[in-house]
Parts: structure tokens; C-alpha cells; sequence
């Protein structure tokens, strides 16, 4: 058969499968039917099979190239991405990442650097004003004092929903840049979690020192063991990447890097939930008019939830649902 | 997964399930830059539409703060979750990515999962360094062969380009002397592949050129072409092979009469 015979035989099954590839190309064209897929399915691999056959049949390079376009198109449609799967993301959040972050060396690391930076940034700040200068700048440091100049007498529910807003906006931002600056062989990681460490430390150390000290502590102990404890963990998740390159463990650079990035991503999530909650505090709770105990018992409930989801939930007995997997490989 | 590219091209081979090998066109930084500036206006647009009919709506009811609020969670929203959200349910596709007709499949060509898609967008803070001006993501795409910034290196994806091209059709040779010097070709002329793809790139694109031109690159094939099949000096180079691409992937063989070697065969059958 000449090739332009078997163009002419084929060109409608191609016309076909291009037709139906573009119709559910478009997002919100509804699923297709059975009788459609397996007609789809049919009309794709004659298409492949014309495709592996070309060099034999002696197809020219256009017919070729529309070819391999058209098997990609339709390859593309036939294995299409899942979605997302919540049901298989509440084990891996209350199962998997607990029991992975307690045993987790980056987070370790990260804990000792922030908590160490911070408190020493914060008791050089306490004992000489320089350094909260120096760390801060002058402008910074007057702004604080003034913020904190006036009691927290509260304010009202819709200035507090725009604050909340805000925090919501600004402070993952902050975790986020700070994952993904792990990615730079853990350095840049390293580098921002020292640096927020020191700017936090020194704002609570300096202002320990001031006459405003009660109204500072006023307003951030509600929120502060979410905000501070979200800010190690995203920072920890990015160490995590970063040092997967470096330590690879055997696997080569890409494959090391791949897998570390897989297990960050429960992490950083954890991370942005938990911002989320502190936004939500120290938009409503922080700055209330609530009396200073109920606040600190905000900031102790707080503490013990994340002891119990790191701590509980990670040193408790396999599921029933891995116990099968177990049983069913071994 | 096997791939394997020629050195100069930016073409990705996929194996599929079905045992079928066919190519992508990879997008490099600069045909993934249109559809990023599409999805940062329409992400811009959206925090407008939102922030403006927000303040509208809760000003007059007394409590602008509320669409303040309302502005800022949309704004953390649409910058962080925009592409996670739309290239995890638009299987690899962002509104950009659509228009411009790439999509983000996995490094074996795979489709993306949903982890994938969160992470490679999560991870634009790093690759957006310096001050949003992508030098990192650039350099990252420069040094490997997929065009990865450093979240599709993280995630393990990579985007190419859905191309669409709707001629599949041959061009077929309408001229008359080509035709006439087509009839006098021996009739069992047999074409080898790569005499077959070169004929068919040489008559796709000689219409682009100039009638010199032409001349001066049929030359090259015509030549040996011209003296293996014992045609006169003075035949046109450019006709010549459009009468072999006539005969190669046109002309009726059937209907011609059969070549005389066949003849000259013993009939093993009586």
C-alpha cells in the first residue's frame, strides 16, 4: 500500500482521537463516558501502533511529528493526574508525620540552632541595649517600644479579622521562604533560621528590659509557642532538603533530593497549619482584653497539643491499615 | 523509563505502558515565562476582584476590616496554593500553562500527583531568588537537561510543550514536468528509509524557497540520483526528486505494469 493510502485510511481515527482529546482537554466538560473511553482507548493505541510502525510504513517527518504530538496529547489525557486524595492525607498527617519528625535529625537541628540563637540574642539584648541596636536598628527598636507603649485593652472583632488576615498572609510567607531556602544545600536554611532566631531573640530580649515589658509578654505569649514552634518546623523541612544533597545516604544526588522532598511536604504543611492557628490567635486572643492568665493558659494548652501530636501520636502502635501492609509484604 | 535525546534538541523521549516511544518538546525558561506572567495577572487580578467587591461589600455593612481580612488570606491563598491547586485538579496545568499549551508531567512523563504539584510551587521561593527575578530557577533550568528548576528537581517534574499541529496531510507534486519525468522513472525504483525522509523534508519545505535556491540543494541528492538512474545531464535537480517523492509515496504502484525482474523470476510454483 502506497503512504498515501495508508494516510487516507488513517486520517479519520486521527481526526477522531484529536477531536476527543481536545473535547476533554477542557476542564469543566464533566467526565466521559464508558462507550468514550473505551473508544478513546481504542483510537489511542491504533494511534500508537501507526506511531511505532512509521519508520516501516515510510512516513514522511510532518506525518511523524503530528504523530508523536497526537500520542503525547492523548497520553496525557489517557493517564490523567489524580487530583487530590484527602483520604490517604489524614494518616499521613496523624500517623506518618509524627512518628517521622520525632526521630527527624534536621528538626533536632533546627530546634538547637533557633532555641539557641534566640535565647542567646535574647540575653545579650536584655543586658545591653547596643545589641538590640545593633541587631534591630535604631528605628525598629523605637517602634517596638511605642507599639507596646499602651496597655492591651483589646480592640474591636473587625479590626482584629483584618490583623488575623494579615498574619495569615505574612507569617507562612516567612515559613515557606524559609523551607525553600533550605533547598540551598541547607546553608540558606541555616542562614534564615539564625537570623530570625536573633532578630526574635533580641525583640524579647530588649523588650524584657523596657517599662513596656508587661504589655509586650501581654500580647505575645497566647500566640507565641505556635508561631515560634511553626517557624523551626518549616525551617527544619528545608534543612531536611538541603542536607539530603549533601548526606545522600547512597541514593544518587536527584534521587536523595526527591525523597527528602516527599517527606518535607507533610512537614511544611504541618508548619503552614500551624501558622494558621497563630494567625488566628494573635489576630482575636493576643491582643484582647482577656486577663494575662488566660493567656498564658492559651500558650500552655498550645504547648501540650503539639507534645501530644509529636510525642503521642508518634510513638504510638501501627495503625490497622499499616499493620495490613506489613502483613501483606512480609 | 529509558530516555535518550539527541545532543542539540530539546526533546524528551517517553516510553509509554503500551511500549510506544514518542517525543515532547521541552519548555525552557522562556516559553514557561509567558505563562507565568498570565498567571501572576490573573493572580493580581483576582486579589483586586476580591479586595475591591470585599471592601465594597463589608464597608457598607459598617466592618471594612473583615474585608480586609478577607483580602490578605486570599492574597496568602492565591500566591502560595495557585499553581499546587490548579496543576494538581487541571492534571499539570495552570491558566497560563494552558493557554500557552504546556503541561507539568513528572520526569518519566508521567502524570503529576498532587504532592508534586504542591511542592514544585512551595518551592519558588527558593528558585524566585534573587527579589523575585528567577536567577536561581534560571541557573538551576541551564544546567540540566530538562530545563528543572530547583523545585521540578525537588518534585521530580518537568514541563513540556503540548504542541498542536494539524497538517498531517502529504504534499502531493502537481506540476506537469515532474510528473512527466515521474513516468519515466523505472517503475521498481526502490527508496531506502532515509532517501524517503530526506525527499519528504527536502518537498515540504521547498516551497519556502527561491527557485535558485532550490536548485542549489536538490543538487546534492539529484546528482547521484541522477546518475545512477541514467537520466540526461540537463534534467532539472529540483523536478527530479519531486518525480522520486511522486513515485516513493504517491503514485499507484498497482496499477503499473510490473517491473521486469519479476518476470524474469523462475515460477517456483509449477
Amino acid at each position: 500500500m502506497k503512504v498515501i493510502e495508508l494516510l487516507a485510511a488513517r486520517r479519520d481515527n486521527w481526526r477522531e482521537l484529536e477531536k476527543l482529546c481536545q473535547q476533554w482537554e477542557t476542564p469543566l466538560s464533566g467526565r466521559p463516558g464508558a462507550v468514550q473511553v473505551t473508544r478513546f482507548a481504542f483510537l489511542y493505541r491504533a494511534a500508537c501502533a501507526d506511531l511505532a510502525l512509521a519508520d516501516a510504513y515510510h512516513l514522511p517527518p510532518t506525518t511523524v511529528e503530528y504523530l508523536h504530538q497526537l500520542v503525547g496529547r492523548a497520553h496525557n489525557q489517557m493517564y490523567r493526574g489524580r487530583g487530590f486524595n484527602f483520604a490517604a492525607w489524614l494518616p499521613e498527617m496523624l500517623e506518618a508525620l509524627p512518628r517521622r519528625l520525632l526521630h527527624d535529625n534536621s528538626l533536632r537541628l533546627a530546634f538547637v540552632i533557633f532555641w539557641g540563637m534566640f535565647i542567646a540574642a535574647a540575653v545579650l539584648a536584655y543586658h545591653s541595649p547596643a545589641v538590640a541596636d545593633h541587631v534591630l536598628g535604631k528605628d525598629m527598636v523605637t517602634g517596638m517600644e511605642q507599639m507596646y507603649d499602651k496597655p492591651i485593652e483589646g480592640r474591636d472583632a473587625d479590626e482584629s479579622t483584618a490583623m488575623a488576615g494579615f498574619y495569615t498572609y505574612h507569617n507562612p510567607g516567612i515559613g515557606l521562604q524559609c523551607f525553600a531556602c533550605g533547598l540551598l544545600l541547607g546553608i540558606g536554611g541555616l542562614f534564615i533560621t539564625i537570623s530570625n532566631a536573633a532578630i526574635l531573640g533580641a525583640v524579647f530580649g530588649h523588650m524584657a528590659a523596657t517599662p513596656q515589658s508587661d504589655n509586650f509578654f501581654h500580647f505575645v505569649t497566647a500566640h507565641g509557642p505556635f508561631e515560634l514552634s511553626a517557624v523551626v518546623l518549616a525551617s527544619g523541612a528545608g534543612m531536611r532538603l538541603g542536607f539530603s544533597i549533601v548526606d545522600t545516604r547512597g541514593w544518587r544526588r536527584g534521587a536523595a533530593l526527591r525523597r527528602a522532598a516527599r517527606e518535607a511536604v507533610p512537614s511544611i504543611c504541618a508548619s503552614i497549619v500551624l501558622f494558621a492557628l497563630a494567625a488566628l490567635i494573635e489576630g482575636f486572643v493576643s491582643p484582647s482584653a482577656l486577663p494575662y492568665w488566660s493567656k498564658a493558659a492559651v500558650a500552655i494548652v498550645s504547648t501540650l497539643l503539639m507534645l501530644f501530636f509529636l510525642l503521642a501520636l508518634g510513638h504510638a502502635r501501627r495503625s490497622t491499615l499499616q499493620l495490613d501492609k506489613n502483613s501483606a509484604t512480609g | 523509563m529509558t530516555d535518550s535525546r539527541s545532543p542539540l534538541d530539546t526533546r524528551i523521549e517517553i516510553v509509554t505502558p503500551e511500549n510506544i516511544a514518542f517525543q515532547y518538546r521541552l519548555a525552557g525558561p522562556f516559553a514557561r515565562l509567558p505563562a507565568y506572567l498570565v498567571d501572576l495577572a490573573l493572580r493580581i487580578a483576582v486579589v483586586l476582584f476580591v479586595g475591591f467587591m470585599g471592601m465594597m461589600a463589608f464597608g457598607v455593612a459598617g466592618v471594612p476590616g473583615i474585608g480586609l481580612g478577607l483580602l490578605a488570606v486570599v492574597g496568602f491563598v492565591t500566591e502560595w496554593f495557585y499553581g499546587g491547586l490548579f496543576e494538581a485538579l487541571w492534571n499539570g496545568q495552570t491558566p497560563g500553562k494552558r493557554l500557552f499549551r504546556l503541561r507539568v508531567l513528572t520526569a518519566e512523563g508521567q502524570p503529576i500527583n498532587a504532592w508534586q504539584a504542591v511542592l514544585r510551587n512551595f518551592l519558588r521561593g527558593a528558585d524566585s531568588l534573587p527579589w523575585m527575578c528567577y536567577q536561581v530557577g534560571l541557573l538551576s533550568a541551564a544546567s540540566n537537561d530538562r530545563f528543572q528548576r530547583l523545585g521540578d528537581l525537588a518534585a521530580g517534574t518537568m514541563v513540556v510543550i503540548e504542541q498542536r499541529v494539524l497538517r498531517a496531510d502529504m504534499v502531493r507534486i502537481e506540476q506537469p514536468e515532474a510528473l512527466r519525468l515521474a513516468a519515466q522513472l523505472p517503475p521498481g525504483l526502490i527508496v531506502s528509509r532515509s532517501l524517503a525522509r530526506a525527499l519528504s523534508a527536502y518537498v515540504t519545505r521547498r516551497q519556502m524557497f527561491s527557485w535558485r535556491r532550490r536548485i542549489e540543494i536538490a543538487l546534492h541528492l539529484a546528482e547521484p540520483l541522477r546518475v545512477s538512474l541514467g537520466l540526461p545531464p540537463r534534467t532539472d535537480p529540483d523536478q527530479l526528486l519531486c518525480a522520486v517523492y511522486h513515485l516513493a509515496f504517491i503514485a499507484d504502484r498497482l496499477s503499473e505494469p510490473p517491473p521486469p525482474t519479476r518476470q524474469s523470476e523462475p515460477l517456483v510454483f509449477s
